[in-house]
């Protein structure tokens, strides 16, 4: 019978056609999940760097300031500076211009403070000159103006002999 | 005999339309499913980016009113004058953020992305303004305290700013497994 054969045909199909639900099925939520792994892991590795980058950033740039704040409670010339500086960064020293009665700390480009000072002083054994009586602590690169700290980094640094 | 072999005939080819669909549905699913998933990670991961932005923003003003306490006059009025300065300069805030994550190494575009969904921190800093101490906040879990006596400053202990360390409380988490609901 006619009928018959076409619902044999139908049956088979039928099953056919599960099967193929299922794979197909498979098949999506596997693209799925690809693009879902591909997005969400280019997402975690991006913001996880922002993160970590600003968090880095701030760990400098909070040391900075607290060499700024420090000094205009506690030091008095440029060898206390020095000490201060040494204190936060170990392995960063500030420069003294002795023409400007400046010193200049530069824990990186992001992070630089400039203190002045009221007068020259010499050790006369020795001949080195350091600075003394801090008047100011430029923090305007911590501020974000830099071209205001550019213009009073000239180049009449002299390196102070006041690290010890 | 004949009328059940029809029925059977109309069932199958019913459950061929049936499965055709769900094939559809199923494919409609996955899509809406990883879509829904991907953004809400996104959306997460960006709060936390907003979160840190707007607590630079509180650090930043807090580092900014200790310098101006500590290198201007320490009075009681120089203070609320220095903080009202200081939250109501909107381009300096800008400028002082955007120029600690410049120096981390976070391009401009970045930065603008971030922003544009931070903007700056809302409301005031000043999170205690009692007459002889206030406290003002400098980013998630920070506080500054400032002592007066008389209309003069006492002290101002900033150690939690020198202690300022955001990978504690801040985190990007990993994403979660897909999941086909």
């Amino acid at each position: 019978m006619n009928l018959k054969n076409i619902s044999i045909a139908l049956t088979v199909l039928v099953f056919g056609v599960i099967a193929m639900l299922f794979m197909q099925k498979g098949n999506y939520v596997n693209q799925a999940k690809e693009h879902y792994d591909a997005t969400t892991a280019k997402s975690f590795k991006g913001n996880s760097m922002v993160l970590e980058l600003v968090n880095n950033g701030i760990e400098m740039n909070k040391q900075t300031w607290a060499i700024a704040c420090e000094a205009l409670q506690t030091v008095k010339n440029s060898q206390d500076m020095a000490r201060l500086e040494a204190k936060f960064f170990p392995a960063t020293k500030g420069s003294n211009s002795i023409a400007n009665k400046t010193r200049r700390f530069e824990a990186s480009s992001a992070n630089v403070i400039v203190s002045t000072f009221a007068k020259v002083e010499e050790d006369k054994k020795t001949g080195v000159k350091s600075l003394a009586g801090l008047q100011s602590v430029d923090v305007s690169v911590l501020l974000g103006n830099v071209a205001a700290a550019a213009a009073s980094d000239d180049s009449a640094d002299e390196e102070g002999g006041d690290e010890e | 005999m004949k009328i059940l072999v029809v029925v059977d005939v109309v069932i199958l080819v019913a459950l061929i339309i049936i499965l055709m669909s769900l094939k559809g549905g199923y494919e409609e699913q996955a899509k809406r499913t990883a879509n829904e998933q991907e953004s809400a990670y996104l959306e997460k991961n960006t709060q936390v980016l907003v979160e840190q932005w707007r607590s630079v923003d509180q650090y930043s003003m807090a580092w900014k009113l200790v310098y101006s306490m500590l290198s201007g006059a320490k009075t009681e009025a120089a203070f609320t004058s220095n903080l009202a300065a200081i939250e109501g300069d909107k381009d300096a805030r800008f400028k002082q953020i955007s120029h600690l994550y410049t120096g981390a190494g976070i391009n401009d575009a970045v930065q603008n992305g971030i922003f544009q969904k931070a903007g700056l921190a809302e409301g005031s800093i000043l999170i205690k303004n009692d007459k002889n101490v206030k406290e003002v906040a400098c980013g998630k879990g920070c506080v500054v305290k400032f002592s007066f006596a008389k209309g003069k400053m006492k002290n101002v202990d900033y150690s939690a700013l020198v202690q300022y360390n955001l990978a504690n409380s801040l985190k990007i988490e990993k994403p979660a497994e897909y999941r086909f609901e």
